[in-house]
């Protein structure tokens, strides 16, 4: 029986009669998942119903029966808006944008005169920016189709007025709009992958310190480098653990939400489990012994828990900054851990091709930082101050 | 046999949010025989922990040497702690464990086979007294029963030479008597013991060799009657304070 062995059936024995443990296991995993894709999924339903049903509110939509008339050919209905719209707009109680009618509406624009419409609207939430727009979208057709008819009045070529004419073909397919959306998904399983390492990770190194348990466990004839392996596997197990049944956990919220527009955004078949285990193994081999590491220098599970949420703090943040740059998916992310995960299994629940370098390299650069945090951890458990200072 | 010579160490550490070097050990020398119970008695941070660390291959020292066994620490403290059991004064026991798995644990390391250390473990459980404890978790022990288990930890490989820091460190009467047992039968069994402590009365009754240690130097080595003889005062306690307190000759 070899060293690593002995510490790994220890070690994990140990974890898995914490309680901490279990808690992380069950919170992360099995709640996190569906939670998500819940919310996901009602979110998704909510904007496909208002921007369907194209409703416009309006104040003193009375005052102005052409402008109605007009929505209501373009497929609108018009509403009117409640008493009080302003702050229902800004608590985002009602999403929709509010049209304010002036009384000499008619009037106006029988003389041929310029209308002045207010529009209220707040585009802070994501929600609202759909049905918002449609608004907008629908007044400035109103006010183009005016313009041509008192064109064509004088006589003028309607080319006059449109030089460049302008024809919206989105190219972003249904499923492709809503994946920006599923961001969510991927970044949750490389989340969990941390949470299940960091409790296990800082109860085998500063949990170890704290206990005074380090110096009689290196008072025994073995290697350093095998504790520390032993250790290791059962951090990298947890974390590993976690990964998976957040993934189960979202393949069974799939089968439960039936929400078609969901399962037709998002590509989570077995195919794409396949490949975000492939995608996160590796990751949570390298967040075991990165925290593993970082823990080390903690005197005690607090001091410890404040370097392991710097490292959080990473893996948060590492996937988010290619929602602020301008080309998605450059090559250059595939070597960033954290943002590489994240870009490639987007990618596969977007239903685009994943090439074998698109898994490989963030594997192989994962599993490197891996042998060279665990290297370095070896060498740390030499040091006297890390072993006797408490 | 446990030959310490001329040891000495420097730690760097933060005095006055400054960098310093702090002597923990200047020149300790002693012999530990086989058979023996060997004294280190000195006041609080005298050196007797870190002289133990450097014994067990934990420290390096600066200067001088330490065998165990005719064996140099230096040059090979695997083959050192291989043939060394060590009571450290953080006992660190494992809490959610049960204190057979505690003791298991370390003769897995150890490499006891298994029938091994479950004889070695009921042998260990009889003189210690500490049966009962034996299939319950760590996390509400006292500090006696978790000294015991630590004790009985040290001891699965059956090694030649044991090492005790501050044993009965916040034990009560029963368990010191229960750890005196032990250590007087491992004696008769041909042991290399030693024990560092500050308690006077617990050197009396079980040291047949007294080091006494002060700032980091030996300050005198010998049987009580010896020692009492060279300070030239009736009993230990005196010697050990006219010789430990007395300002540092340098």
């Amino acid at each position: 029986m070899t060293t690593a062995w002995v510490v790994f059936r220890k070690e994990l024995k140990d974890a898995l009669r914490d309680r901490r443990t279990w808690m992380i296991v069950l919170v992360s995993s099995i709640l996190a998942g569906p939670i998500a894709l819940l919310l996901l999924s009602t979110f998704i339903a909510s904007v496909e119903e208002n921007v369907a049903r194209r409703e416009v509110y309006m104040v003193g939509a009375g005052a102005a029966p052409t402008l109605v008339n007009f929505i209501q050919r373009a497929g609108g209905t018009v509403k009117e808006a409640p008493a009080g719209f302003r702050e229902q707009v800004a608590s985002g109680e009602l999403q929709n944008a509010v049209v304010i009618v002036p009384a000499d509406f008619e009037a106006r624009l029988a003389r041929g005169e310029s209308i002045r419409l207010d529009v209220v609207f707040d585009d802070t939430s994501t929600r609202s920016q759909g049905p918002s727009r449609a608004t907008l979208t629908l007044l400035r057709a109103f006010s183009r189709e005016l313009g041509s008819q008192r064109l064509m009045a004088r006589g003028v070529s309607l080319q006059v007025l449109a030089p460049v004419e302008v024809e919206e073909i989105n190219l972003a397919a249904s499923k492709s709009r809503g994946a920006q959306l599923l961001f969510l998904v991927p970044w949750l399983a490389l989340l969990g992958a941390v949470v299940g390492a960091i409790s296990v990770a800082i109860d085998v190194t500063a949990g170890e310190r704290e206990r005074g348990s380090l110096e009689p466990l290196l008072m025994n004839p073995v290697s350093t480098p095998a504790i520390v392996l032993g250790k290791w596997a059962v951090v990298a197990s947890c974390s590993a653990a976690v990964v998976v049944l957040t993934l189960l956990g979202f393949r069974t919220a799939m089968m439960f939400i039936r929400n078609e527009s969901l399962s037709a955004l998002m590509q989570f078949g077995a195919a794409e489990s396949g490949l975000f285990l492939a995608m996160l193994l590796p990751f949570a081999a390298m967040v075991a012994a990165v925290n593993m590491f970082a823990a080390t220098y903690g005197r005690s599970h607090k001091e410890a828990q404040t370097y392991a949420s710097y490292l959080t703090m990473l893996v948060n943040f590492a996937p988010v900054i290619p929602l602020f740059l301008s080309v998605r998916d450059a090559t250059w992310q595939l070597f960033v851990p954290a943002m590489a995960q994240q870009g490639v299994m987007m990618r596969a629940l977007r239903g685009e091709a994943i090439g074998a370098v698109d898994i490989l390299l963030p594997g192989v650069i994962a599993l490197a930082i891996t042998a060279l945090a665990l290297g370095a951890q070896a060498r740390l458990l030499q040091h006297e101050r890390i072993v006797f200072s408490r | 046999m446990i030959e310490v010579q001329h040891l000495s160490k420097r730690f760097e550490a933060r005095v006055e949010g400054r960098r310093a070097q702090v002597v923990a050990i200047d020149d300790i020398s002693f012999v530990a025989h086989d058979g023996r119970v060997t004294a280190l008695l000195g006041p609080n941070g005298a050196g007797k922990t870190t002289t133990m660390r450097v014994v067990a291959g934990l420290v390096h020292a600066d200067r001088g040497t330490a065998r165990v066994g005719g064996v140099d620490v230096a040059t090979d403290p695997h083959a050192v702690r291989a043939q060394l059991g060590m009571l450290s004064d953080a006992r660190g026991l494992y809490g959610r464990l049960t204190a057979r798995e505690n003791v298991r644990y370390y003769a897995d390391l150890r490499r006891v086979p298994g029938d091994e250390c479950e004889q070695r473990l009921a042998m260990l459980s009889d003189l210690l007294d500490m049966k009962g404890l034996l299939d319950r978790r760590i996390e509400g022990f006292s500090t006696g029963e978790r000294m015991k288990v630590a004790l009985a930890r040290a001891l699965i490989h059956d090694p030649q030479h044991l090492i005790l820091d501050e044993p009965t460190n916040g034990l009560d009467v029963v368990s010191t008597r229960a750890l005196r047992r032990l250590l007087l039968h491992l004696r008769g069994a041909g042991k290399c013991i030693v024990v560092s402590t500050h308690i006077m009365q617990e050197v009396e009754q079980l040291a047949d060799e007294i080091v006494i240690v002060a700032h980091g130097r030996t300050i005198a080595r010998g049987t009580a009657a010896a020692i009492c003889g060279e300070a030239g005062t009736a009993t230990l306690e005196d010697a050990f304070v006219a010789l430990a307190y007395a300002e540092p000759a340098r």
